[in-house]
């Protein structure tokens, strides 16, 4: 007897693909069911299991907005065994996607706010979705700010996003590189991302701050962001942990009683506060 | 509830006709060595012994390999194929109150939304039949998780012995229907109220309440008495493998050039692999970390996300650890209540 | 395993055995490549893959030949001599000398699996070698397949009691032999902890359920918790590589005569440095197992360890020591026909959950990661399926081979009762008959697969 089964994914083929850094790929996917491309839908923050049959699953943020339909896109670091079979894959082929899963960012709660959106390295991922979110909704959000760094100018991702991002009204580009990271052409900051959000200071004035990135990147910018008076319920995260299922099953994902995987993987600083420190 | 009698020389009779109607039993019996519940034609081949059965029920709900679905390689093309699961109507007979206590447990996890297809289908095919324990053995923690050796908790139907009959009591429906495939072999009977059987409960010497202790145990998170406690567990699979209310799964791709299979296998939080991610962090490093998650997971996380505890005190994981952990004292020790 | 694909070849009328060839780049594959030009006819049955060198030549990759469908496997390199990296062969001769005793004993037909010496002028012996081969299979049949299939129920071992038991001199053994050794160790180890040659000491205590129980003491004034008696089962040793221990040196570790062994293993592979331990060696009579003398106790003749920094009781050798009862076992499967012994062990192995307890327990078991842990390429199938468990039970035994020190831990924590003591002994007896070695004994001479000698047997080899 077949059974309900939700780890069944469905196939999805890469139509283009994007190299954003040396280890960094964006892939554009379309689902081979044509009822799902306009059926599908989901939040910016949200995330999925994407299949290499043969290899493996590996989840990764949805990169792209639901407000862009018949896509989906997905930007992946090359980390393991199946990042790697994914690298090798090419335009035209297929592989496996299920999901949505997880909360995904409160974006009803940000309506009317203006935004301080940081992001270190991959964590751009989430974040672009949102931003792409914000911008197609232009009237719903108030100012957009943007903080972007990366260790290397050649490691900052969706440069060409930026610079269109950075070009519309209410939206400010802000980009920096760790020292040591520039180039002699570089005109963005240099300096590690808590440093340059002390250095620009901004202001909480009712402003919800979203941060996504590396551990150690999140955890300072958390604590510069307190100093300057953000209250820890408008600072917004999100967290990795290892992840198999899903769907609250497998048990591997969790925070103390919370799931990533389904109560996550977007979490408020004032969240994180309460939970212990099992990340 | 209903009582009957069924006399024990019957219980041949009554497995018959429970195949005869198209059922499975599943009992525990011997092979090789090994305890463990298997299907079986002939009563002579159950084997009880006082305590449950050290392999645990949960392999024929939630198998220690499952094929999600397969797929094949067709020039460019994938062909997915969903796998199909045939489960004949199953008994599990013979069941212990904390192994029956295990499955509302699992039922739990699995049961709850999104509710998980695989384990649905065997668990609505499935009738349980739980034999009290008139002995309890030393491993067994049933009253400090608020059960005992007479429990009703998850049972369909539940047979205490009494001389050469069983005194059988319909907890459930689904077990009255099995009382109903073969009506002549049980004798309506009287009997106390279960809780009222000559149990063994009042000689259990393990007995000091785990049911409240989450707030506490969290309240250690930051704690040495980790590093003490758990400094010896050696991360084999064990306690978790063995445990009858543990669902933690790997999923994995099997494959040659032609075709493969996604699958689900039992796993386990005290292996390193478990949350190591693939830059190399991780967030458990060491195994006291790993021990803690065990503990934390049955005695407060469980208890915050479904308001009980997930042990039933089956007291396998301690029996059969290689090093001798015993959860119920470990966490005695942790609440300050420590008596060695 | 539904979709693992069933070879179609195999069953149709028209099987065709297929003989999978390892061979090195410089002799036999020249001389494959010197019979193909001299158009020398050879069975179009083997499939050649090349190596730079037998020695490169893993066991891993045979059983993977098996596991893809192979109906044999043949490695073939230089004479012993001509290899172009001086010893690769004789490395190679050690190993598969030692995979060879390993399928042998679990019912593989021995003509399945075979090794040759061929040199780049020998086009005519590489001719022979394939065609005697291809013919041995094409008699044999297809390989049980999947690599692993059950086949009805297996033979039975419980004639143990009829065997020619050794007698169980070790009843003989008092408490007394035991308290005496306690109170001692006692006094040691407070005198250890108290002057701080120690930073603590690692031993027995009182277990809530099991009789004894590791536990760790950093302090003088907890020396009494340390106990000594038949129920001291555990092999301490196996906590010296564990990074939860490495605060602790130098530690103080309880040892009874076969877990001393452990530690020249470690020693002899560099797992441990000398002056992070110190060796408590106790006079051990005797050790219990779910109520009976343990297995390896039957037939130990020793009270203390090749290691003891300290000693604590009698050093006199044993006057208790028998048989060990695993050889009669071992025989009687030896005796069985290879397609029971086939049988006897997938029956075994179909019941490995992959719980991996055997490995935690192992004190040899060190390796960080562990190859069943590895996922690129993924050597062992993760899932407990009997493929799976084949792979992962082979390549356990075949790690340990020479280098298990027979603790029989993992026998005993199996929760599913594999015969692992069994599969490792046979081993042991190998390395001792083939390479006069004897595992945990000197931690100066290098284990025996990681060495050779230039004249090792090599009668296996066509
Ligand atoms: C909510 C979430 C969103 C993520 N979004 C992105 C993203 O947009 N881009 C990106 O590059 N990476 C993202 N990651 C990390 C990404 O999942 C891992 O880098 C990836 O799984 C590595 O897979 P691998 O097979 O190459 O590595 P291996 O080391 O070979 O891992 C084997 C398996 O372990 C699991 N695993 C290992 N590391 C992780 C991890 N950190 N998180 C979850 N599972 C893991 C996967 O199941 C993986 O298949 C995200 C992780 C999470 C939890
Ligand atoms: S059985 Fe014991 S040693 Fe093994 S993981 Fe569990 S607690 Fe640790
Ligand atoms: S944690 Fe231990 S005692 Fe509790 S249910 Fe699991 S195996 Fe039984
Ligand atoms: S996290 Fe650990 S304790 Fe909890 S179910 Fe999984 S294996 Fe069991
Ligand atoms: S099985 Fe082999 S690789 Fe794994 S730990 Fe043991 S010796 Fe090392
Ligand atoms: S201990 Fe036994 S069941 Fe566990 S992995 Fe080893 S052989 Fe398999
Ligand atoms: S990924 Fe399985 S529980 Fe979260």
């Amino acid at each position: 007897m077949k059974v309900r089964n939700d780890y069944l994914p469905d196939l999805v083929r890469i139509v283009a693909m994007t190299d954003e850094t040396v280890d960094l790929r964006t892939l554009r996917l379309v689902f081979e069911d044509p009822s799902l491309r306009d059926r599908f839908s989901f939040l910016p923050g949200q995330f999925g299991q994407y299949s290499v049959f043969g290899v493996g699953e590996a989840v990764f943020t949805i990169a792209s907005s639901p407000t862009r339909k018949g896509y989906i896109e997905c930007s992946f670091k090359l980390m393991g065994k199946v990042t790697t079979a994914l690298r090798d894959l090419e335009v035209g082929d297929l592989i496996g996607f299920r999901g949505p899963y997880g909360n995904g960012f409160p974006v009803e709660t940000l309506k009317g706010r203006d935004l301080l959106i940081i992001g270190g390295g991959v964590g751009m991922a989430p974040l672009k979705s949102l931003i792409e979110f914000c911008l197609d909704n232009r009237r719903d959000f108030g100012e957009v700010t943007i903080l972007n760094g990366a260790r290397t100018v050649a490691d900052l991702l969706y440069k060409k996003e930026m610079e269109e991002w950075g070009q519309q009204e209410g939206v400010r580009v802000i980009q920096t590189v760790d020292p040591g990271g520039e180039t002699p052409e570089w005109r963005g900051k240099v300096g590690l991302i808590p440093n340059v959000l002390n250095e620009l200071a901004p202001k909480p004035d009712g402003k919800f701050v979203v941060v996504c990135g590396p551990p150690i990147m999140i955890k300072f910018s958390l604590q510069v962001l307190d100093r300057l008076g953000f209250s820890p319920d408008r600072v917004i995260t999100t967290m990795e942990n290892k992840m198999k299922c899903g769907l609250g099953k497998c048990g591997r994902c969790n925070i103390g009683p919370v799931y990533v995987c389904k109560d996550g993987p977007v979490f408020t600083a004032a969240d994180l506060a309460r939970l212990p420190r099992d990340y | 509830m209903k009582i009957w009698t069924l006399q024990k020389k019957r219980v041949g009779d009554w497995m018959a006709a429970l195949r005869a109607a198209g059922k499975e039993v599943l009992a525990p019996c011997e092979a090789d060595g090994l305890l463990r519940f298997r299907p079986i034609d002939d009563p002579s081949a159950i084997a009880v012994r006082p305590g449950p059965c050290p392999f645990p029920f949960k392999e024929w709900l939630f198998p220690p390999h499952q094929v999600l679905f397969s797929y094949q390689f067709e020039g460019g093309k994938v062909n997915l194929r969903e796998e199909e699961v045939l489960v004949n109507d199953q008994v599990g007979l013979f069941l212990r109150p904390c192994d029956a206590a295990a499955i509302k447990i699992l039922d739990t996890v699995f049961l709850s939304d999104p509710p998980d297809g695989f384990y649905q289908l065997r668990r609505s095919h499935l009738t349980i039949v739980t034999l009290g324990c008139r002995q309890a053995v030393p491993s067994c923690f049933c009253p400090a998780v608020g059960l005992s050796p007479t429990s009703l908790e998850g049972s369909d139907l539940f047979l205490w012995e009494e001389d050469d009959r069983f005194l059988v009591y319909g907890v459930s429906e689904k077990g009255d229907r099995l009382v109903q495939v073969s009506p002549d072999l049980f004798e309506p009977g009287e009997g106390p109220e279960p809780d009222q059987l000559p149990s063994p409960l009042p000689f259990m010497e393990r007995k000091e309440p785990l049911t409240n202790v989450g707030q506490k145990l969290q309240g250690l998170f930051e704690s040495d008495l980790w590093q003490e406690v758990g400094r010896t567990c050696l991360g084999c699979g064990i306690c978790a493998y063995l445990c009858p209310t543990c669902h933690c799964f790997d999923i994995v791709d099997e494959s040659d050039a032609y075709s493969g299979i996604r699958c689900r296998n039992w796993d386990c939080c005290a292996f390193p692999l478990f949350t190591l991610h693939a830059s190399g962090h991780n967030p458990r490093p060491d195994q006291p970390s790993r021990y803690r998650q065990r503990v934390l997971h049955k005695f407060a996380y469980f208890l915050q996300t479904f308001q009980q505890n997930m042990c039933v005190g089956c007291g396998r994981c301690s029996l059969f650890c290689p090093v001798g952990m015993d959860i119920y004292q470990i966490v005695l020790q942790l609440t300050g209540r420590c008596l060695v | 395993m539904a979709a693992v694909r069933t070879d179609s070849e195999r069953t149709e009328k028209g099987w065709e055995p297929k003989l999978i060839a390892f061979v090195c780049n410089w002799c036999t594959y020249a001389g494959a490549d010197a019979a193909g030009t001299r158009r020398m006819l050879y069975s179009p049955c083997v499939r050649i893959i090349r190596f730079p060198c037998t020695g490169r030549i893993d066991p891993h990759f045979i059983v993977r030949a098996f596991e893809q469908g192979a109906d044999g496997v043949l490695v073939s390199g230089c004479h012993p001599g001509d290899c172009h990296y001086v010893s690769g062969n004789l490395l190679a001769r050690r190993r598969f000398a030692i995979f060879k005793a390993l399928m042998d004993f679990l019912g593989l037909e021995p003509e399945r699996l075979s090794f040759s010496w061929v040199s780049a002028t020998e086009a005519g012996k590489w001719v022979e070698v394939v065609n005697s081969r291809v013919e041995a299979l094409r008699k044999l049949g297809p390989a049980r397949v999947p690599w692993g299939t059950l086949s009805g129920p297996p033979p039975s071992l419980n004639g143990r009691s009829v065997a020619p038991m050794p007698q169980e001199p070790l009843s003989q053994v008092k408490p007394d032999d035991y308290q005496a050794v306690e109170s001692q160790l006692r006094q040691l180890a407070e005198g250890l902890l108290a002057t701080g040659q120690v930073k603590a000491v690692l031993g027995y205590g009182k277990g809530s359920l099991q009789q004894a129980t590791p536990i760790v003491i950093t302090n003088a004034t907890e020396a009494n918790q340390l106990i000594f008696n038949e129920h001291c089962v555990q092999n301490l040793t196996v906590y010296l590589t564990s990074p939860s221990f490495r605060s602790l040196r130098p530690l103080g570790v309880v040892v009874k005569a076969c877990d001393s062994k452990s530690l020249v293993g470690l020693l002899q592979e560099d797992q441990v440095k000398r002056e992070d331990f110190r060796a408590i060696a106790v006079s051990c009579p005797g050790v219990k197992v779910n109520g009976r003398w343990a297995d390896k106790c039957l037939s130990c003749d020793q009270r203390i360890g090749p290691i003891a920094d300290h000693i604590v009781g009698s050093s006199e050798p044993k006057s208790t020591a028998g048989a060990d009862p695993r050889d009669w076992e071992i025989q009687t499967i030896e005796k069985w026909a290879p397609a029971e012994r086939w049988n006897f062990w997938m029956n075994q192995f179909s019941r490995c959950i992959r719980c991996y307890a055997c490995r935690a327990v192992c004190p040899l078991c060190y390796c960080q990661p562990c190859i069943a842990d590895k996922n690129r390429p993924q050597w062992i199938p993760t899932s407990p399926h009997l493929k799976g468990n084949v792979s992962w039970n082979l390549f356990r035994a075949l790690h340990l081979a020479g280098r298990c020190i027979g603790c029989d831990e993992c026998t005993r924590v199996c929760p599913v009762g594999i015969r692992l003591d069994l599969i490792n002994r046979r081993l042991s007896l190998e390395v001792a008959k083939r390479f006069g070695y004897e595992p945990g004994k000197d931690p100066s001479v290098p284990p025996p697969l990681a060495t050779y000698r230039p004249n090792d047997p090599g009668e296996f080899i066509l």
